[in-house]
């Protein structure tokens, strides 16, 4: 096995961390959270794969082909739908934050402290 | 089959209420969700009768391990209810249950829409103590995430949206981590069920890929359980979500991450030498640090809510402890922990919600003499407040004095979070209901807000799950001790058959906590404002740690999540060292 299916998620997972530390606004962080995100399906999928395989759809193959791990895929697309819900749900803050303050800067937003 | 219907049924109910939204009176929904509450709480007390006798399991469409032909191969998804996992889901419908009475009428605007949230929240929670399987705890997990977020965001107001926002993408964060620690799990052992999982492991012993996996999942769940250095987002999300949500999050859900955290450790890798040194080692002292400084940022806080958030962080440090010891008698301490503090924090947290609906705000120093004509509300804050510092009655005492017995790092960390979160809210209750104060010490400079909640319930409503909660906190007796001496070694092992002593010898130091609580209350009730150069000095050495800890909470999410990654690198660090 390649040392790429491990160093390709860890290197996603450093650079989605790195633009939430720096970012300056609400969207592009939420962005960076995606691009951490990603790097977890990266894994998965690698996990989950087998060279020479083909998907794992029996419908015209005898049982016995080798397939990649379906169990990997069922993951990654339970992770796709919650990961959805939650970008959803973080966008909807962010448009009632600029609404409120007229501002998406998360260092001029902090809760429950004076305006710096 | 029981087991099943505890998941199935809040989920039932909050789908059906979404439907007919539109059509019910707000409060046929309230009460509906009481009913649910109560019945899967009665479901749970019932399992987790039966399991005494032995750990229950259901198979989703009968897949059990049978029937995919080969050893070692599970194809299906399971609960499985051993008594501390169904006692742990009773305690929190039990707790949605008062949540649901506390919040009669607080939500009448919002069509139903919070019973349903607070109802899929349940279930997420049932179904995280319950089940069975990996990647079903992962989606228990998202799901109780997301529900939380909801909730947080839901007042729309100014921090409210600051504090979900922030806490929203640090769990998402702790979430990605889990899912790549399944998957890294899963890869070496090829399979999810914790039965299956725990044999390959055994087998296995030490590997790097099964630790790395193991550190990813506690990173993920440490971040839920509000553990130092991943502790900053609890502050602002608890400080500013509702009331009654409120009591949900620092009464049951941040320590149900830190019973399922001991549940994995316990059940999967107990025989993974490397992953027990860490648990046993790594997590005493970050216990420890979490007491300290959970403690300490408690003591110096006037915001009401804020103050009862920083005393979860230190009161998880202590359970954190307890999950440390790694045997049947710290899990026993955890488990009484976990419902004793869950009661009497849950019980401040409404009675900030009466302050903050009665007298539209919950600033210690703004709300000074102007709880007087509350008195029930304030002998309510005394006492829950004496049980936080340590009274010697109750379930919360009686797990101290395990953590006593078994090591003096344990005993250290009650002590601390005891006796200063314990002062922080007698200091509150003088201030506020009885109008006796000394000048305002460190907490003076802290964070605060100008806010509301809706006023149109009636007092005695309010006070009512106060007082049942704090009754129950109260409980102790043979029975507590033998269902819990029962549960404890079962949560380990679910096939165990022993049974742990519960019963701790009272020693002077049991007191000890207690005493130091009286006296920090005291202290700041005689404080005076320094005017002579050297008392001014020394005052300015007492703010020094304060304002060096207030800095590293600085609220930006950016320092939340770079804080995560230094927790995660210690993790790992420690694992790759030992």
């Amino acid at each position: 096995m390649s040392i790429f299916p491990w160093l390709v998620p860890a290197w996603l997972f450093a650079i989605g961390i790195y633009g939430i530390v720096t970012s300056r606004h609400y969207v592009h962080l939420i962005g960076c959270l995606t691009v951490c995100q990603s790097a977890t399906y990266v894994l998965l999928l690698s996990i989950g794969y087998a060279w020479g395989a083909g998907p794992p759809i029996f419908y015209d193959h005898p049982p016995s082909t080798p397939a990649v791990d379906p169990v990997m895929q069922a993951l990654v697309l339970t992770d796709i739908v919650v990961g959805a819900a939650v970008t959803a749900l973080l966008l909807v803050i962010a448009i009632q934050v600029h609404k409120r303050r007229g501002t998406l800067d998360p260092q001029r937003l902090r809760p429950l402290r004076p305006d710096q | 089959m029981l087991l099943p219907v505890a998941v199935l049924l809040p989920l039932g109910v909050a789908t059906l209420l979404l439907v007919c939204a539109h059509l019910l009176p707000s409060r046929v929904s309230t009460m509906a969700a009481i009913v649910t509450a109560l019945t899967v709480a009665a479901i749970c007390v019932l399992l987790a009768r039966a399991a005494l006798a032995g750990p229950l399991v259901h198979w989703f469409g009968g897949w059990t391990p049978a029937t995919s032909g080969r050893p070692d191969v599970v194809l299906g998804i399971s609960l499985m209810a051993d008594p501390a996992s169904a006692a742990v889901a009773a305690f929190t419908c039990l707790m949605f249950a008062a949540s649901f009475v506390f919040a009669w009428g607080y939500f009448d605007e919002v069509h139903s829409h919070f019973e349903v949230l607070m109802l899929l929240f349940l279930a997420a929670l049932v179904g995280f103590c319950l089940t069975h399987d990996m990647f079903n705890l992962f989606v228990w997990f998202e799901l109780m995430s997301v529900a939380a977020f909801a909730l947080t965001a839901y007042p729309l107001g100014k921090s409210s949206l600051e504090g979900a926002f922030n806490f929203t993408i640090t769990n998402a964060l702790g979430s990605f981590m889990m899912l790549a620690g399944v998957g890294l799990l899963y890869a070496r052992t090829g399979t999810l069920d914790f039965t299956t999982m725990a044999r390959v492991v055994t087998a296995h012993g030490a590997d790097p890929v099964l630790s790395g996996g193991f550190c990813l999942v506690a990173a993920a769940l440490l971040t839920k359980g509000a553990i130092v250095p991943f502790h900053l987002w609890l502050s602002d999300a608890h400080a500013v979500a509702p009331s009654p949500v409120s009591v949900i999050f620092s009464g049951i859900m941040v320590s149900a991450a830190l019973f399922v955290l001991a549940k994995i450790a316990m059940q999967i890798f107990a025989h993974d030498p490397p992953v027990m040194a860490l648990v046993r080692n790594l997590l005493l002292w970050l216990g420890l640090a979490t007491a300290i400084v959970g403690g300490a940022m408690a003591y110096a806080q006037r915001h009401l809510k804020r103050l009862l958030a920083f005393s979860t962080i230190a009161h998880l440090g202590i359970m954190l402890t307890a999950v440390s010891a790694a045997s049947p008698r710290g899990m026993a301490a955890l488990l009484l922990y976990m419902f004793g503090h869950g009661l009497v924090k849950g019980t401040l947290f409404m009675l900030a919600g009466v302050l903050l609906a009665l007298r539209a705000s919950a600033d210690e120093i703004v709300l000074y003499r102007k709880g007087r004509d509350l008195l029930p509300a304030g002998i309510a804050m005394t006492f829950a407040g004496l049980m936080l510092g340590g009274l010697p009655v109750g379930l919360m005492h009686q797990a101290t004095d395990i953590l006593d017995e078994l090591s003096p790092a344990m005993m250290t960390a009650a002590i601390v979070a005891s006796a200063l979160t314990g002062a922080a809210v007698l200091r509150a209750a003088a201030r506020i209901f009885f109008g006796v104060s000394g000048a305002p010490g460190p907490e003076m400079t802290a964070p605060t807000e100008r806010e509301r909640e809706r006023d149109e319930r009636p007092l005695w409503l309010m006070l009512l799950p106060c007082a049942a909660l704090l009754a129950m906190a109260l409980a102790q007796g043979a029975a507590i001790d033998r269902f819990i001496g029962f549960a404890a070694p079962r949560l380990i092992d679910p096939a165990a058959d022993a049974s742990a002593p519960v019963a701790a010898h009272s020693s002077p130091t049991s007191y000890l906590p207690i005493a130091l609580t009286l006296v920090l209350a005291l202290l700041s009730a005689v404080r005076r404002r320094p005017v002579r150069p050297f008392p001014r000095s020394l005052v300015r050495l007492e703010l020094f740690p304060f304002r060096a800890l207030r800095f590293l909470h600085s609220g930006l999410v950016a320092d939340y999540v770079a804080w995560m990654i230094v927790g995660f690198a210690i993790l790992a660090g420690m694992l790759s060292w030992s």
